[in-house]
């Protein structure tokens, strides 16, 4: 800045802003606050994971490599919670979307009076996870339950279930918790999809002769591919990291049935207090979520247009 | 090919009619341009001969059958929109065909047809590209393959120029004149543009509030505007209005306004005692005159050379009006003028129905 | 409460940060962690800093209440990044853990010193302290129990409630009567079943740790693991959501009258009175014992000073829980059993027939297990395996061999 020196303060200022490190020293105050926050935590958890790192073992503190990761793969409980993470994962996203779709296209007819369901129909998402987990604790209680009630009255069950009990359903009911509380995210990032597509293409395709499905098949899906894709991943990384609403549900129980990686990292550090292997199992979970999201955005194809 | 007949069409979106009553006759082979500002109700009504919304009362047929209770698909109908709505994730190809393909034309015949329609349109080449890769132009002429594929009763059009440049959109209205006159295929055809109107239509239907206007051929509507709206829709720079009083003995008229005088002989035989009227005047049609022959006297407010025409705004009286005049023009602003034009140019509104006044 | 792995790395970092900001704290000010959360908990414990500050109106105190299943893990995150408050409350099954990382202050000196010692008899202090080092005072106490309804026991022909396991099953044969949706027994198989699984190991047996070693025997831990599941598998005499039972459903369950027993301590009274009549519809008695031993728990909860910054206050705080006046308030609101033998004799204790089989237990009862690791092997290995034999997924042999493993793993 030899040429500034000889000018007044705001001078300086006026002509930095005229050139190209100007760009660089505004991202600076963000970079800095994206390297304390985030780098350094990511990076500090990752070494963790190839030391010993128990707080009710002060004494053990040291590098022990890979020991860690060697230990989980004789670790059947990681190897369950492995499986549950990716069958919860996978039928909730499966739902959400599914329902999602049904009501944003409920909501993308712009029928008179739909306004109020438009809110309605987010209410779920509103509900924070720990009253979400609660509620439905109790909607599906074995002895209160409402659920329970409808379903003996309208005849599907003889008597109250324990859903959360038997571990043939509790993932399953844990599953359909989830999707109840997920789904608006998918309708309302959909819908907005929706607004987007231009009616001509209906049009056209209704004059084309194209029916219901073609026009599913042929217009909106394609129209709403990167929509979706960027919800799915959305949706994953955050079902991967977030194990409050099982903790609520069931606490990975009965047995290990609903036992997912983020409640047994959580469990793990928090009350085992091995902070060296809860992060080994966190950095596998990082690892496992990059290369999903590599793998499904090359498979959709989004980056192509 | 194919007549289109509509019969007191109306449409009504709740306690809202936004079409009242439309009669239309379109003979075989014509060119119907539905023309006025957005809200008239032009682009519902070419939903509704297309089938995508529905009628609330009348009737429309094509080549005399009636089509209301036929779905889109069923009306032997080909539409090209505004945004050419051509499906993102097909070839040209498929688009193309995918009217056919819908309609379940076999592979081989239904290239042969692409291909032709394709070979139509000089677009052979882009065939294996998908939407995505073409221009605003290529698009275009890709909509029209689609519709011109399918060998229709009726063509639809809605708008189809309106996201060109200037340029590209007076090439291809050339091009779809050019069609038409080659195919010969009835079209309805929706447009705010007063230049498309009158160069691609046999039949203009002008709009305004659901109501049509005037129905007539180009030369008529352009001449003889039945009402003050039309007179002011078609036409640039618009039709002058001056303002006066029309009085007649039943045998010649005479129309006054501070600075204006015309005089001219009627053949209806009707009293008008100074009546409130409006004269009609298209600035083409104004020449400058001396003392003996003219019709306005006034002073030159501005003067704008536009090459070929120059534009000339007179102040006559306290109104102005403005004249397009050969471009050799020697006066300058603030010089006296007189200007006359022919009787048969001129056209009389009343100043209350603004209706055309048949003198 | 959103948790991700990010956040569980970054909330270290964070929490070190605000802490830094959070320790420039005006003197004769200190805060105090707890994980009351009821309102008769939170009414007492105002009584309490009321009447402290009434006895010391220098020192100001800002309690913070921590829902009981975060507390260890908030706890943990303030003993690593820093930022642990200057009290917090102390029970006997976290105790160890809190003591190896370094989450409590030696108050063995001032014990010594302080006037109060003298109603707290040496077993009091047992459970709060590790190698001879005292590091809380106690203030109230759990006392393990049953609950049962003596209107059912009437109706089924019981004369009074089991005393042994064998007449527990018999009795709970008796009461139990699916048609009417009724059960005998309110059995933990959810969040915090361990407890029971554990009590049960130990009355037909089997020690957990002994001198700081694991010490399951493995004979009379599958033993008694078959005995206390064979309630749900075999004998059906529980309801059949236990596997995902919790505190909540349990108490719910016997409130509701769909079991005739539970098994819990003291701390329940209060509620369950408020939903059924002393004396009539429900009853209190001691534990009913095991073929080696009767096992109850009497489980001291203490203060303990977590940081050395403000301790004179910190002291003045913590020891008043210890005092009668503080003990006697948090009764009137509770119904918690004060841990000091001043205290104990308060008339209102002494006269309420509901609390014999309490009193009684105090005789026999045992501190609960405490050792490192106690939480992560009782809720991370204990639960899983327990809740696997009861539905059906695991037999008690292969939950006990991964209990033993889980505890050596725990320990090592």
């Amino acid at each position: 800045m030899d040429t500034g020196s000889h000018l007044p303060k705001t001078g300086m200022i006026g002509e930095l802003s005229e050139t190209r490190y100007w760009i660089y020293l505004l991202l600076l105050p963000s970079l800095v606050i994206i390297l304390l926050v985030i780098a350094y935590p990511t990076i500090y958890g990752m070494a963790i994971s190839f030391r010993e790192m128990r707080l009710t073992r002060p004494g053990l503190n040291g590098w022990v490599g890979f020991k860690h990761y060697l230990v989980m793969i004789d670790d059947p409980v990681f190897w369950v919670a492995l499986k549950n993470t990716v069958l919860w994962v996978t039928f909730a996203v499966v739902l959400e979307l599914g329902l999602g779709f049904i009501a944003a296209t409920a909501l993308n007819r712009n029928v008179p009076g739909t306004g109020i369901f438009a809110v309605l129909i987010l209410v779920p998402y509103f509900l924070p996870n720990v009253v979400a987990g609660h509620m439905w604790a109790l909607l599906l209680d074995p002895r209160l339950g409402v659920i329970n009630d409808i379903l003996v009255r309208i005849g599907i069950l003889n008597s109250y279930k324990a859903w959360f009990a038997d571990p043939n359903t509790a993932l399953a009911a844990t599953i359909f918790v989830e999707a109840w509380h997920g789904f608006p995210f998918f309708a309302l990032l959909l819908l907005a999809g929706l607004k987007g597509i231009p009616q001509d293409l209906y049009k056209a395709a209704a004059v084309d002769g194209a029916g219901p499905i073609a026009e599913f098949r042929l217009i909106t899906v394609p129209m709403l591919k990167s929509v979706i894709a960027a919800a799915v991943i959305l949706r994953v990384i955050s079902l991967v990291n977030s194990p409050d609403l099982l903790l609520i549900l069931t606490g990975g129980g009965p047995g290990d049935a609903t036992q997912v990686l983020s409640l047994y990292a959580f469990q793990t550090a928090y009350k085992d207090f091995n902070f060296g292997y809860a992060s080994a199992l966190s950095v596998v979970m990082f690892v496992i979520l990059m290369v999903f999201a590599y793998a499904y955005i090359r498979l959709s194809k989004i980056g192509r247009e | 090919m194919a007549t289109l007949s509509l019969q007191n069409v109306q449409k009504s979106y709740g306690g809202l009619q936004v079409l009242h009553g439309i009669d239309v006759e379109l003979e075989d082979g014509g060119f119907l341009v539905l023309l006025g500002p957005s809200g008239c109700g032009k682009s519902t009504l070419l939903n509704l001969i297309a089938g995508l919304d529905d009628i609330s009362a009348g009737d429309i047929r094509i080549d005399g059958r009636s089509v209301v209770e036929l779905a889109p698909k069923d009306r032997n109908i080909a539409m090209v929109f505004q945004s050419y709505a051509l499906y993102p994730t097909m070839t040209v190809e498929r688009n193309i065909g995918f009217g056919l393909e819908m309609r379940g034309i076999n592979g081989i015949e239904r290239s042969a047809a692409v291909k032709k329609a394709a070979d139509l349109l000089q677009i052979s080449h882009l065939l294996d590209r998908r939407p995505a890769n073409l221009s605003g132009g290529q698009r275009q002429r890709v909509a029209m393959g689609r519709a011109i594929v399918r060998n229709p009763d009726l063509f639809l059009f809605d708008e189809p120029l309106s996201n060109l440049d200037a340029k590209l959109r007076a090439e291809m209205r050339t091009e779809i004149k050019r069609l038409h006159g080659r195919l010969g295929t009835s079209v309805v055809y929706v447009t705010h543009d007063q230049i498309e109107a009158m160069t691609l239509g046999t039949k203009v239907a002008v709009m305004k509030g659901g109501y049509i206007q005037q129905f007539a051929d180009p030369q008529t509507i352009y001449e003889k505007p039945a009402n003050m709206f039309v007179a002011g829709f078609i036409g640039s720079p618009p039709m002058n209005f001056v303002t006066g009083t029309l009085t007649s003995d039943g045998r010649l008229a005479r129309f006054e306004a501070p600075g204006v005088r015309v005089e001219a002989p009627m053949s209806s035989g009707e009293i008008f005692r100074a009546k409130a009227a409006v004269l009609g005047i298209r600035p083409e049609e104004l020449k400058i005159a001396d003392v003996t022959g003219s019709m306005l006297t006034g002073t030159i407010d501005v003067i704008e050379p536009t090459g070929p025409d120059t534009i000339v705004t007179v102040r006559v009286g306290d109104q102005a009006v403005v004249a397009r005049l050969p471009s050799r023009f020697s006066s300058k602003a603030g010089d006296g003028v007189y200007l006359r034009a022919e009787l048969a140019g001129l056209s009389l509104f009343d100043a209350v129905t603004e209706m055309r006044i048949q003198l | 409460m959103q948790l991700n792995r990010r956040e569980l790395m970054a909330g270290a970092t964070a929490m070190a940060l605000a802490s830094q900001m959070g320790t420039a704290r005006a003197a004769g000010a200190i805060n105090y962690w707890h994980h009351f959360a009821s309102q008769s908990e939170m009414e007492g414990l105002a009584k309490i800093i009321s009447l402290f500050q009434a006895k010391y109106p220098g020192t100001k105190v800002t309690q913070e209440g921590i829902p009981n299943s975060e507390y260890m893990a908030k706890v943990s995150s303030a003993v690593v990044a820093g930022g642990k408050p200057d009290t917090g409350m102390v029970i006997t099954e976290r105790f160890a853990d809190l003591v190896a990382m370094n989450g409590l202050v030696d108050l063995s000196a001032r014990v010594k010193a302080w006037p109060g010692k003298s109603n707290f008899p040496d077993n009091r202090w047992k459970g709060l302290s590790q190698d001879g080092k005292i590091y809380a005072v106690p203030a109230f106490t759990f006392v393990d129990w049953m609950y049962y309804r003596a209107d059912y026991f009437e109706q089924a022909g019981l004369s009074g409630p089991p005393k042994n396991f064998d007449e527990f099953v018999q009795a709970a044969r008796k009461l139990t009567d699916p048609s009417k949706g009724r059960y005998a027994f309110s059995m933990r198989g959810g969040a915090g079943a361990f407890k029971y699984v554990i009590d049960v190991m130990e009355a037909f047996g089997s020690p957990i740790v002994k001198d700081g070693k694991p010490a399951i025997d493995r004979a009379a831990a599958i033993e008694a693991v078959t005995f206390y599941s064979d309630l749900f598998v075999k004998e059906k005499v529980v309801p059949p959501s236990a596997p995902n039972d919790s505190y909540r459903q349990i108490m719910e369950a016997f409130r509701t009258g769909q079991t005739a027993m539970v098994w819990h301590h003291t701390g329940s009274l209060s509620e369950i009175s408020g939903a059924l009549k002393q004396g009539t519809q429900f009853q209190t008695a001691p534990m009913p014992a095991g073929p080696r031993a009767q096992i109850a728990r009497v489980a001291y909860a203490g203060n303990g000073v977590m940081k050395e910054d403000n301790i004179e206050d910190a002291w003045q705080w913590v020891s008043f829980w210890g005092e009668p006046e503080a003990a006697i308030a948090l009764l009137e609101a509770t119904g918690y059993f004060p841990a000091s033998t001043a205290a104990l004799q308060d008339p209102r204790l002494t006269s309420n027939k509901i609390y014999d089989a309490a009193v009684k237990t105090l005789d026999f009862g045992r501190l609960p297990n405490t050792f490192v690791g106690a939480a992560g092997w009782s809720e991370n290995v204990v639960n899983p395996a327990f809740q696997s034999v009861l539905t059906g997924q695991s037999k008690p042999t292969d939950a006990v061999d991964r209990m033993i493993k889980g505890l050596d793993a725990a320990m090592r």
